[in-house]
């Protein structure tokens, strides 16, 4: 099937991502380039809670950092302009003073000069190009850590529902988009616009007649037609993407869907809804090309009639003496020079265009505030015995209903306690003020007597544990994972955290060990098999209190087992506070609190809950006459 | 590719008559210079005929191009998206006729996004590699003009050419494979952002803010290196193939200047070399990137016979015939069967399975995780051809059966239900298109949906999301269940099909399901209790056997091994997804 996924690579460190999908024909080159790249240093790019700059983010300060080197660039620019538009007026005083009057010593010198201006252009382009791409991706650079570590700051009420993909695409277009706003946007301005004043003075010089119908007759036509030709051609394009979007889709979901469509009989009605939907893209396409194929004939078309009339008018000129041939010649060869950059300009501006709205919308994401802003000048969390209070706490997402409300809970050093309670009742939200995800809106939470929010979050957070409901893996081996809340922990102490879980067993099966890639966000692993992952990971950070929210909600009854097994050694004297989803786990616990409907209903062990016959003792008879129907 | 001939050939008066067009409007484009050469040199210089004329030439020659140019275009742009339509068919034409085994095997994703870069390649490539041959063309009609007037001159004025054509393929040498080497090092910042985003969670639990920036800040060097290595390979390279051409401009101005002053040329062919050194650069940039385009199509296509060459493992029998108002008796006869066919080194799902079901029995598969129970229901609507044995319904093979006539008597509900992003009343009706919307709510309604589905926003006209991923999974499996209800076929299977649904729901659905599918012989894929004490008979899979058959009081009483199964079936649990309206207990992704 398409030749394999054609792994291509190159060895870590120097190398990177085995990336999928690159032509065979150019695997071999890429290599080889990929030969050539240093080892980059470990970047050294401190991450402080606090933003450094908090000035609104705008296209000016965007740039300000290379105010010099830009004036720099702008020389490069003007040399390689006139060193470009030098060749038609070095032509002209050829042919006038050179050829006209047969001295072969100024055309000799002309032709040199032409030669010359060819080199210096040359280099100069070069240059620029060089520079301009450095600059670009310098500011690119910094522009994708700054906005980077603010979403390091950002709390987790903003990483909800849609606003995650919007996040990737600040990251990646609307960075890019800065980046052509600045390298083809910025720049091109400039050799254009240079470009047409360039031009436009040496045609002024030689003759204002014939220059007056050039600029004021054929340009204004150019520039009239291809703002036509862009407007119409975005128009025709946004609809090709979404009638292409519709294509691709509709395929996508009948591969995705293909069971269905197949049980259902459903293959010719689908193939001709889809014959429908490429004989729409089709359209799309020949709509968005016959604008194209108007806009070239006529644009050139226009060229010609420049041409005619130069030839004409210039030629009746020429006849009367009041131009000569070599300035004719100049001016046909400039007619040519004025066509791209109009073209350009008018691209410009909706370079020009996406570009400002990526800064808006970026300049609105570095000045969203943290929901958990760390106090000015928090302290340290000096280490932790693990007494967690609640007092009087209210909470709600958003400005909706609470969902925690008055909640006073105390959990003592050591101790196991386990919440239970319906969905919805605001179990979950324990866990999540207890590692200071959120704040509450009333009350306070705190440890060994201190109020998290006058804490760093470094400090706070290094001292707890978490398992969530789904372990989550980042690529990177399982060594990488295990290790993820200690990077430098020495090689021993996280074999005996994988041992801790219980997951050695499996390691020792893999042949690369711990070294084994984690594929995909783990689907090589089983769900179980990944819990038991976080919960070595927990293990190795080595917390005072550990928080498990729902950690085994979401197993099979073997795979919840294995956790519970190895949760009785991970939580060792440590502090914990488990959210159960599940009666079998809460039974465990030193003491469970029965949460219902944002408030704190029952609290105590389960024998008593069991005896004083409360919520917890219906939910547990129903549990056990359910576990043995 | 010469296999795209057939593709081709559909469109061979189109692409003759574009090219013939095109190539009439090149050589005006050759003609254009001369015209203007013999008017600087007869009107201007020597004096001896009028101006006019010439003008008027060149208007005229310019409009005819004009046209010419339109109607060629439109006329490759007709065939290019022809072409492209074509494929596109032939592809879903193919792959929608494939069985289940193929998409087993094969990532969609990357057969979407292959299969639309690849179209996209052939396509260029058919439509516009013939235009750049009408270039070469054009090359060699304006050298053989430009020999008649001046040898030395042509020599100068293309001197430069091949090496614009040399460095051009140089650049792009370098060019491409970088910018798949910036592609994958973009695709590792979005990465990084996509593991920072999803991961949130333990980013913030583990306090490892500092680590995610200097990730950040590596993946984004290591994309910083792959652009800037573009940019220098640029910056040699681009001056070179821009500035050559004006190498040749010098030398016509100087050489050309000279030739003048010897009277051995005029000043019109001064003009005409220096515009045809400009034109002739075309066909020298582009000539390269055609080659290469080409190779890149050749493995273009190739990918896609692949796909149009993948031939159904399950297809009719020639001769097949239609089932015919079947009362729906089930019977397997020593079925074996392994995912991945007889040669595969996958163990075997079922080996030796015997079952009879008579008419209108409900009979439920009861098995631990691979015991093959799922198998048995994929094997009932052939989606898969067993490896020995046979199924048969009414007595007939269903190999022996068109499977389209097969599938209208059997319907399926599955614990994942697929719905479509279409209007909610859309996918009830998606195996009975023509079905009206009383007959559509009422299906809803026995399938415990109506109620929810009324609450949408816009009824049963709202469209589901990507995937129906909006509804949750008991609400989708409840529409999944409507879909079946009204297909009303004679044979149910109903895979795991209320996994997601309380037990009370799904009890008042059973209710429903024995009034409507009276006399419906129905398969459930059980793992709840709840479920299987609604069938009339529970068979007990082991290993890909029926180790044990009765009912399920009879089993439980009996059966050791029944019990133990059902252990494993912890029925305490909340249904998961089908109430989480509150965003307290909703798991923020980590």
């Amino acid at each position: 099937m398409f030749g394999g996924p054609g792994f291509f690579g190159a060895p870590r460190g120097g190398g990177g991502l085995p990336f999928g999908g690159i032509p065979e024909e150019l695997a071999e080159r890429a290599t080889a380039i990929l030969a050539t790249e240093p080892d980059h240093p470990t970047p050294d790019v401190p991450y402080s809670p606090i933003a450094e700059d908090a000035r609104p983010f705008t296209l000016a300060r965007f740039v300000a950092p290379l105010r010099l080197a830009l004036v720099g660039t702008g020389a490069i620019v003007v040399l390689e302009t006139v060193a470009l538009q030098a060749g038609p007026w070095l032509t002209q005083v050829g042919i006038d003073r050179g050829i006209s009057r047969r001295d072969t010593g100024v055309l000799v010198a002309v032709t040199l000069a032409y030669v010359a201006s060819v080199l210096v252009s040359m280099v100069a382009g070069g240059v620029r190009v060089a520079v301009t791409g450095r600059l670009g991706e310098r500011l690119t650079y910094d522009l994708r850590v700054r906005v980077f570590s603010h979403l390091q700051r950002l709390g987790l009420d903003f990483y909800t529902g849609e606003r995650q993909g919007r996040v990737l695409t600040r990251m990646t277009s609307d960075i890019d988009n800065l980046t052509v706003l600045f390298q083809d946007g910025l720049v091109n301005l400039t050799v254009q616009g240079l470009t047409l004043v360039v031009v436009g003075g040496i045609l002024l010089a030689l003759n204002p007649l014939l220059a007056g119908i050039v600029l004021l007759a054929i340009v204004p036509l150019m520039v009239a037609v291809t703002l036509w030709f862009r407007s119409a051609s975005d128009t025709a394009y946004n609809r090709v993407r979404d009638r292409i979007a519709d294509v691709l889709s509709d395929l996508s979901e009948n591969l995705a869907g293909m069971r269905v469509v197949m049980a259902a009989n459903r293959r010719r009605h689908n193939l001709v809804a889809h014959t429908n939907l490429v004989g729409e893209h089709r359209e799309a396409n020949l709509e968005a090309a016959r604008i194209g194929a108007v806009y070239g004939p006529v644009s050139e078309t226009i060229g010609v009639l420049g041409q005619a009339v130069l030839l004409g008018v210039g030629g009746w000129l020429v006849l009367h003496d009041r131009l000569t041939v070599g300035e004719l010649f100049a001016f046909l060869l400039y007619l040519t020079s004025f066509f791209a950059p109009i073209q350009q300009l008018v691209q410009l501006y909706t370079t020009y265009q996406s570009g400002r709205s990526s800064v808006v919308k970026l300049g609105e994401l570095l000045a969203t505030p943290p929901s958990v802003p760390e106090a000015p000048g928090a302290a340290e969390l000096a280490p932790i015995e693990g007494h967690i209070r609640f007092d009087d706490v209210t909470f709600a997402y958003d400005t909706g209903r609470p969902v925690l409300e008055h909640v006073d809970l105390e959990v003592r050093p050591g101790e196991v306690l386990a919440v239970v309670g319906p969905t919805g009742a605001g179990k979950s939200t324990i866990a999540k003020l207890i590692t200071r995800f959120y704040d509450p809106q009333h009350g306070s939470v705190s440890i060994d007597g201190v109020d998290l929010r006058t804490v760093t979050l470094r400090s706070l957070r290094s001292q707890l544990g978490v398992v969530p409901q789904e372990a989550f893996l980042f690529s990177g081996t399982l060594r990488d994972n295990v290790a993820f809340g200690r990077p430098d922990a020495p090689e021993d102490e996280v074999t005996d955290a994988v041992a801790a879980v219980g997951l050695d067993g499996l390691v020792a099966r893999l042949p690369l060990g711990l070294d084994t890639e984690v594929h995909e966000r783990g689907v090589s692993l089983s769900a179980g098999e990944r819990q038991l992952l976080a919960l070595a990971r927990a293990f190795l950070a080595r917390p005072r209190v550990l928080v498990l929210d729902e950690a085994t909600s979401n197993l099979d009854l073997a795979s919840e087992q294995q956790v519970e097994g190895a949760l009785d050694r991970v939580l060792e004297g440590r502090t914990a506070v488990i959210i159960a989803h599940r009666l079998a786990t809460a039974r465990r616990a030193d003491r469970i609190a029965v949460i219902d409907h944002g408030r704190l209903v029952e609290l105590g062990s389960h024998t008593e809950l069991v005896a004083t016959g409360g919520r917890y003792a219906a939910m547990y008879a129903a549990w056990i006459r359910n576990a043995t129907s | 590719m010469r296999r795209m001939a057939p593709v081709l050939a559909g469109h061979r008066g189109r692409l003759a008559g574009a090219l013939s067009l095109a190539l009439v409007a090149m050589l005006i484009q050759v003609a254009m210079p001369a015209v203007i050469r013999q008017a600087v040199d007869r009107s201007l210089v020597a004096r001896v005929s009028p101006l006019w004329p010439y003008v008027a030439g060149l208007l005229a020659l310019g409009g005819a191009r004009a046209g010419l140019t339109y109607l060629y275009r439109n006329g490759l742009f007709k065939l290019a998206w022809g072409i492209d339509t074509d494929l596109r068919v032939l592809l879903f034409d193919r792959v929608s006729s494939l069985d289940w085994t193929y998409f087993d095997r094969v990532a969609s994703g990357q057969l979407i996004s292959r299969a639309n870069s690849d179209i996209r390649s052939v396509q260029l490539y058919l439509a516009f590699a013939p235009l750049v041959l009408m270039t070469v063309l054009q090359f060699v009609v304006a050298v053989a003009y430009m020999l008649t007037i001046d040898v030395g001159l042509t020599v100068v004025a293309v001197a430069t050419l091949p090496a614009v054509y040399w460095f051009g393929v140089r650049l792009r040498d370098q060019t491409f494979p970088l910018s798949w080497i910036s592609q994958s090092r973009q695709a590792e910042v979005a990465g990084v952002v996509d593991e920072n985003i999803a991961g949130v969670r333990v980013v913030r639990s583990f306090a490892a803010e500092q680590q995610q920036v200097t990730e950040m800040a590596r993946a984004a060097t290591r994309l910083r290196w792959a652009n800037i290595r573009t940019a220098d390979s640029r910056s040699r390279l681009n001056p070179l193939i821009e500035n050559l051409p004006r190498l040749s401009m010098a030398g016509v101005v100087g050489y050309g200047g000279w030739l003048v002053i010897q009277g051995r040329v005029t000043e019109g062919t001064l003009f005409a070399f220096t515009a045809y050194v400009t034109q002739l650069q075309v066909p020298f940039r582009t000539l390269g990137l055609f080659l290469m385009l080409g190779t890149r199509a050749r493995a273009s296509a190739q990918r896609i016979y692949e796909v149009l060459d993948e031939q159904p493992r399950v297809a009719d029998r020639p001769g097949a015939v239609d089932l015919i108002d079947a009362v729906g008796r089930l019977s397997f006869e020593g079925v074996t069967f392994r995912y991945g066919g007889a040669d595969g080194d996958r163990g075997a799902v079922l080996e030796d399975f015997t079952l009879e079901v008579p008419a209108g029995q409900t009979v439920a598969l009861v098995g631990r995780t691979g015991s093959g129970k799922s198998t048995v229901g994929r094997l009932l609507g052939r989606f898969y051809d067993v490896e020995a044995g046979a199924v048969r319904i009414d007595g007939h093979d269903v190999r022996d059966l068109t499977q389209v006539s097969l599938r209208a008597h059997v319907a399926f509900a599955f614990d994942d239900p697929f719905l479509f992003s279409v209007p909610i009343r859309d996918n009830i009706a998606y195996s009975r298109p023509d079905a009206d919307l009383a007959a559509v709510r009422e299906a809803a309604r026995d399938a415990q949906a109506d109620g929810f589905i009324d609450a949408l926003p816009q009824g049963y006209d709202t469209a589901v999301g990507e995937r129906g991923y909006t509804l949750s999974g008991g609400q989708r499996q409840r529409v999944a269940l409507a879909r079946v209800l009204l297909a009303n076929p004679p044979v149910l299977v109903l895979d795991d099909a209320t996994s997601a649904i309380d037990a009370e729901v799904e009890a008042l659905i059973h209710d429903a399901l024995r009034r409507r599918l009276h006399r419906r012989t129905t398969v459930l894929v059980a793992h709840r209790l709840s479920t299987i004490t609604l069938a009339d008979r529970v068979v007990l899979l082991e290993g890909g056997r029926v180790v044990a058959d009765g009912t399920h009081a009879e089993l439980l009483a009996r059966e050791p091994r029944y019990a133990a199964v059902l252990a494993t079936v912890d029925d305490a649990e909340d249904p998961a997804g089908d109430v989480t309206n509150d965003p307290a207990d909703q798991p923020v992704a980590g």
